[in-house]
């Protein structure tokens, strides 16, 4: 299994992270290795008892003679064939573990990265990762392992029986071949950058039709079929373009290889018949030789191949490496980090926080005691939901800024804080899993009464009992689509069934309607009144309760009170106020 | 189920039999037009295969006439006729291989372009039960996999088959009971070639679901990984993983398993066949039955028996996986588009643009009337204002006009002529639409304005774009109307893609106007820049608006209020308020809230 704590290091070199498993399955290696030697030398014994029967025969010895030769073949065949079974099974079958583990070694760090790495990574990108490059990082471990061992060895062995039955015809026969591995990784290549061009244009294809189909009212309307076909013809034709390309090419490299293969049985046809007739040699040589080269006509092609693979092997583990060697920003940083249970008291000492360098937050100083409402209000972009993420440690915080119950947020250890907080987030993501398990996604107690508890108080109970298998039924991709209000409700009992000491509500009852969110906040009151909790909204009507109200505006603190307090100010949070009351009233009409 | 125009959603996975004589013939047909390359390449086929032999018979040559008996005339000729015959068949199979690869090609563009007009001739009704995902997958891979079938399938199994034919031929020839003997082992041969094939693309199948399905939750855990890290998960992911990941390893292993097993299999067989060869070969040489020539070219012969058999078992996928994909896509063929002209449309002449709704009715599924007894006119130059509430029927009224569905009772007529009699293309010419959701295509600004109508200039486009007010934008940036958008316009504002959308109806300058206004709220400044638009755009224009905006409805010639499908109310704004009824209502939920923002802005 691999391990989830381990982190692969720069220092390691460009191939730590394969060593460092490769360790582990020496014993593949080493019976691998025996058994491809064993097979190479056992199958190429053969042609020289073909050598041996041709002789046998041109002395015009007895059937029976001929018949143990012909079984020890036979047997050596087998042998053999049981050797290359078990090369396989141990050297490409170890190439899987090692996929396995290296996935397994991605995925790890990859949960373990920091929110902040996934702002400025593509999603497809990182899959591209896991999936192609890590293929690639395969096949160089294992086939390519595998082949050049195999390569190698079948040349020592074929070339010495050779040179035993004769060096000169060897020598001839031999030279050409060399070129082989080289032609074979030029072409390989060639191939390779074609066929890349290949898919572009089929997914240039791909996006023309989704794009066209799905625009199909807009088209009509316009009377654009013509054109739109007319284009598309254009791009289906480049594409007929690309593949003809690849098909002269291919067409020129597949011939080739036979055209190779009869050329090595005719430089032998040639110079073995003056050998013969020299009588350096007898015929079964020739017939051996046949075989033999026949014999090392795919290792030697095979050998072009693994350094293909070796130069997109090492490409793709350095794109690998690149995740593996990113360290998380957000970690445990002292060396006893604190584990105690959460209070639920929060204090920002003059907090600031920026991306790149420009501010979100500037000069945020507040305290708010344990099992204290707090709403923060203002408008898109005044750093509301920086906010809630600081809390979280989503993003890092400079020491000395943000204390949770008298301690340094980077003094906490990560997960215990984060066990201890149930944080809603804008976008109610879910997993395509049962409402049950989304629910109990964090949960440390998942049983029965924590899943209703949260369930009822998020006010989705309700909707999960007309839902065909209850709270049974999977969501998502792959089950019921549920609506916006429905994810919001589900994505606030999975931050309840945590039981948290601080409640986190970044703006997540905006598809919820009004009656509903009123319910929510009651049974909020009445069922985690000892949980802090930080209510961030638009609307003033999900805030008013609270025991004391933020507005933000640009990063900055401007108005701090409790609801009565505000609108005696008669500042922003009462204007803010009127005007939805307003809108609100219109909305009853 | 051909022809009800709806796709089951399993067939995807489903994997029929390898022949069918019905869809092959089909298929077959799209070769009409190539009967020559295919003689061409099937020829060129039959004698690359042919010269293959000959080689072997020269060997066989070589090693009886000059070799073995020492006679060194003639022997460079042979070589030299050998060279000859390898070069000619280098030339002979590129050639063969570019021929039939170019066979595919062209049959897989002819055929991709047949489903694409045919996509673009379907009507609405049919997009609305089909996914467009599925759709685009008989474009592209359903009409690849056919490729494979036709640039590679349909020759090279006469070719192999051929190649087969003549290697028994030539052992039968050289010398009959040693090609019965050399008999008894290849069928094994074909056997286990052909189960192999059979269990490593089952393996391989499994491989495939294992390696989806890890993908997916991959995938899913990347973009939750906020989530996963908020809720401490980090651990039990992995350990749900590790469970994939496992299983993918496993499925592996099933396939390294087969691989593993077949390829010494067939070296254990070849090494029977070449024993066998010897010992009774050996034996008829004894007897000098046999020469040593001939056996050598038996070894040769068996040694090149096994490449058609494996290229005959891959050809069985070929064909099992283009039946599949034919059928899916004959079926989609099949599918008649039901907005079709008719056979002697009339033709209006003059267009002047006076439309008449004639006691309509309509339906998308039987006698669920969505429409019912619609009846009202649009005087040449009018604007007529259509408001009710959601689910009214506004979308589908207008859907009506543009023919994307036929209507069941009643008429629409344009100037005296009856939609239905009217070439479909001739009546969307003359018609613009701006809908609520814009479209939006990938490309720059200047494709999206004039689409693909070439006879849209450039400066056309920019004077549309300024006539919507749109200069503003475009003057910042650097390339213009060049400037590239986003696939469906991510990178644009609401309010941007509505200017856009009236820039691409003013270009078309179409003679009617229909505008499906927007509801999503725009800030102040885009309102007005709208307002302007809008303004631009139905000025002196016969126009239906679905409203949304108070000053579009002001400004109407006529409105009309449509509940659950039935025209309740017709006339103008003043005249309705007075009547206190549905439209009081509506006025009262819909346009007092946008006054009341107005007040708060002018104050």
């Amino acid at each position: 299994m691999t391990d989830f704590l381990s982190q692969n290091r720069p220092e390691n070199g460009r191939f730590g992270v394969i060593l460092k498993y490769l360790k582990g399955y020496k014993g593949y290696l080493v019976v691998g290795g025996i058994a491809i030697v064993m097979a190479n030398i056992l199958i190429l014994v053969i042609p020289y008892l073909t050598k041996l029967v041709f002789d046998l025969l041109e002395k015009k010895a007895p059937a029976g003679e001929i018949l143990k030769y012909v079984l020890a073949m036979f047997g050596l065949a087998i042998l053999s064939g049981i050797f290359r079974f078990t090369t396989r099974r141990t050297i490409v079958w170890m190439s899987r573990h090692l996929e396995y583990n290296l996935r397994g070694e991605l995925v790890a760090h990859l949960l373990k990265l920091s929110p902040s790495y996934y702002d400025v990574t593509r999603t497809g990108d990182i899959m591209a990762r896991a999936t192609n490059d890590l293929e690639a990082v395969r096949k160089m471990t294992g086939p390519g392992i595998m082949y050049i061992t195999n390569t190698v060895v079948s040349l020592v062995i074929a070339v010495g029986f050779m040179l035993y039955l004769s060096p000169r015809l060897t020598l001839y026969s031999l030279l050409p071949m060399l070129v082989f591995p080289y032609a074979v990784n030029k072409l390989g290549n060639l191939v390779h950058r074609k066929f890349i061009k290949i898919q572009e244009q089929f997914s240039r294809i791909t996006a023309t039709a989704q794009e066209n189909l799905a625009g199909i009212r807009v088209v009509k309307a316009y009377g654009q079929e013509q054109n739109e076909y007319d284009n598309f013809s254009e791009e289906s034709q480049k594409y007929i373009r690309h593949n003809l390309g690849m098909a002269r090419l291919q067409g020129t490299l597949f011939p080739l290889i036979y055209f190779l293969a009869s050329a090595l049985n005719l430089l032998i046809l040639y110079f073995g018949a003056q050998e013969v007739w020299d009588g350096k040699i007898e015929l079964g040589t020739m017939v051996a030789f046949f075989a033999y080269l026949h014999g090392l006509f795919w290792p030697m092609f095979a050998m072009g191949w693994v350094v293909s693979l070796y130069q997109r092997g090492t490409a793709s583990l350095d794109r690998i490496n690149r995740i593996l060697f990113t360290e998380p920003i957000i970690k445990n940083k002292v060396e006893k980090p604190y584990r105690g249970k959460l209070k639920g008291k929060i204090e920002f000492k003059n907090l600031k926080f920026g991306y790149n360098g420009s501010a979100v937050l500037d000069g945020i100083d507040l305290v708010i005691e344990p099992s204290q409402t707090v709403g923060v209000v203002g408008m898109t972009g005044s750093g509301k939901s920086t906010l809630a993420g600081l809390l979280a440690r989503l993003y890092l915080v400079e020491d000395n800024r943000l204390y949770i119950d008298d301690i340094d947020i980077n003094k906490w250890d990560l997960s215990t804080l984060r066990r201890q907080l149930g944080f809603v987030p804008q976008e109610p993501f879910l997993f395509s899993d049962t409402v049950a398990k989304n629910i109990l996604f964090g949960a440390e107690r998942d049983d029965e009464n924590t899943l209703l508890a949260a369930a009822r108080t998020a006010a989705l109970d309700k909707d999960v009992r007309d839902f065909p298998g209850g709270y049974g039924t999977i969501v998502g991709e792959r089950g019921i689509t549920l609506s916006g209000g429905q994810k919001q409700r589900a994505a606030i009992a999975r931050a309840l069934a945590v039981s948290p000491g601080i409640l986190v509500l970044d703006d997540v009852t905006s598809s919820v309607d009004t009656e509903t969110e009123n319910e929510i906040y009651d049974r909020l009151d009445e069922n985690y009144r000892t949980c802090t909790r930080i209510i961030i909204s638009h609307r003033v009507s999900s805030v008013k309760e609270a025991d004391m109200i933020i507005f933000l505006e640009d990063g900055r603190i401007v108005e701090q009170g409790g609801h009565d307090e505000l609108m005696r100010l008669d500042g922003r949070y009462a204007e803010l106020y009127r005007s939805q009351l307003l809108e609100m009233e219109i909305e009853k009409l | 189920m051909a022809h009800d125009g709806t796709y089951n959603h399993h067939e995807e996975e489903a994997l029929g039999k390898a022949y069918d004589a019905r869809l092959m013939k089909r298929l077959l047909k799209y070769l009409r037009n190539y009967r020559l390359p295919v003689a061409v390449a099937v020829m060129l086929l039959l004698v690359s295969s042919l010269s293959q032999i000959v080689l072997v018979f020269l060997v066989k040559s070589a090693i009886d006439d000059h070799i073995m008996t020492g006679v060194r005339d003639g022997f460079t000729l042979i070589i030299l006729v050998y060279l000859g015959v390898m070069v000619l068949t280098f030339i002979i199979q590129h050639f063969q291989y570019y021929l039939t690869q170019w066979l595919g090609q062209n049959v897989q563009h002819n055929i991709r372009l047949q489903v694409f007009r045919h996509l673009q001739n379907l009507h609405l009704g049919f997009y609305d039960k089909n996914p467009v995902g599925r759709l685009v997958t008989r474009v592209t891979n359903d009409v690849d996999v056919l490729n494979e079938l036709f640039s590679s399938g349909v020759v090279n199994i006469i070719g192999d088959i051929f190649m087969l034919v003549l290697i028994l031929g030539a052992m039968l020839y050289i010398n009959w009971q040693l090609a019965l003997i050399t008999f008894i082992v290849l069928p094994l041969l074909v056997i286990i070639t052909f189960v192999f094939k059979i269990k490593a693309r089952e393996a391989y199948r499994q491989v495939r679901t294992r390696l989806a399905r890890l993908n997916s939750f991959l995938q899913e855990h990347i973009l939750g990984i906020k989530i996963v890290q908020l809720f401490n998960r980090e651990k039990k992911t992995f350990d749900e993983f590790e469970v994939v990941n496992r299983d993918l390893r496993g499925a592996h292993f099933r396939s390294i398993y087969y691989y593993a097993l077949f390829f010494p299999a067939v070296e254990i067989i070849s090494a029977l066949s070449v024993g066998l060869l010897l010992y009774y070969g050996g034996i008829r040489i004894t007897d000098a039955a046999l020469t040593f020539g001939e056996l050598v070219a038996f070894i040769q012969l068996v040694e090149r028996f096994y490449r058609p058999i494996r290229d005959l078992s891959e050809q069985y996928n070929v064909l099992q996986s283009s039946m599949a994909s034919s059928e899916r896509i004959f079926k989609l063929l099949d599918t008649p588009p039901a907005i079709v002209d008719v056979r002697n449309p009339e033709n209006n002449g003059d267009f002047r643009g006076k439309i008449e709704f004639d006691k309509l009715w309509f339906a998308y599924n039987q006698e669920d009337w969505v429409l019912k007894d619609i009846s009202f006119t649009v005087e040449s130059g009018r604007r007529v204002a259509i408001v009710g509430a959601t689910g009214a029927g506004k979308s589908s009224l207008i859907s009506l006009l543009y023919r994307f569905y036929d209507y069941q009772k009643g008429s629409i007529k344009i100037d005296g002529v009856d939609i239905k009699n009217m070439p479909v293309a001739e009546l969307r010419r003359h018609l613009g639409l701006v809908l609520q959701d814009v479209f939006l295509f990938s490309g720059d600004y200047a494709g999206n304005v004039r689409l693909r109508e070439r006879n849209i200039s450039d400066e056309q486009v920019r004077q549309a774009l300024n006539r919507v007010g749109f200069d503003r934008f475009l003057d910042k940036m650097p390339q213009g109307i060049q400037t590239g958008i986003m696939e469906r316009g991510a990178t644009l504002s609401t309010g941007q893609k509505q200017l856009l959308s009236f820039a691409r109806a003013l270009a078309f300058d179409p003679d009617i106007l229909i505008l499906d206004e927007a509801t999503s709220s725009v800030d102040t400044e885009t309102e007005k820049l709208i307002q302007a638009a809008l303004d631009e755009l139905l000025k002196g224009r016969t126009s239906i608006v679905i409203a949304h905006r108070l000053s579009t409805i002001e400004k109407a010639d006529n409105i009309i209020v449509l509940h659950h499908g039935q025209i309740r109310e017709m006339g103008k704004h003043n005249e309705l308020l007075k009547q206190k009824g549905i439209y009081y209502k509506l006025y009262q939920m819909q346009f007092k809230r946008e006054l009341a923002q107005k007040k708060i802005i002018s104050a």
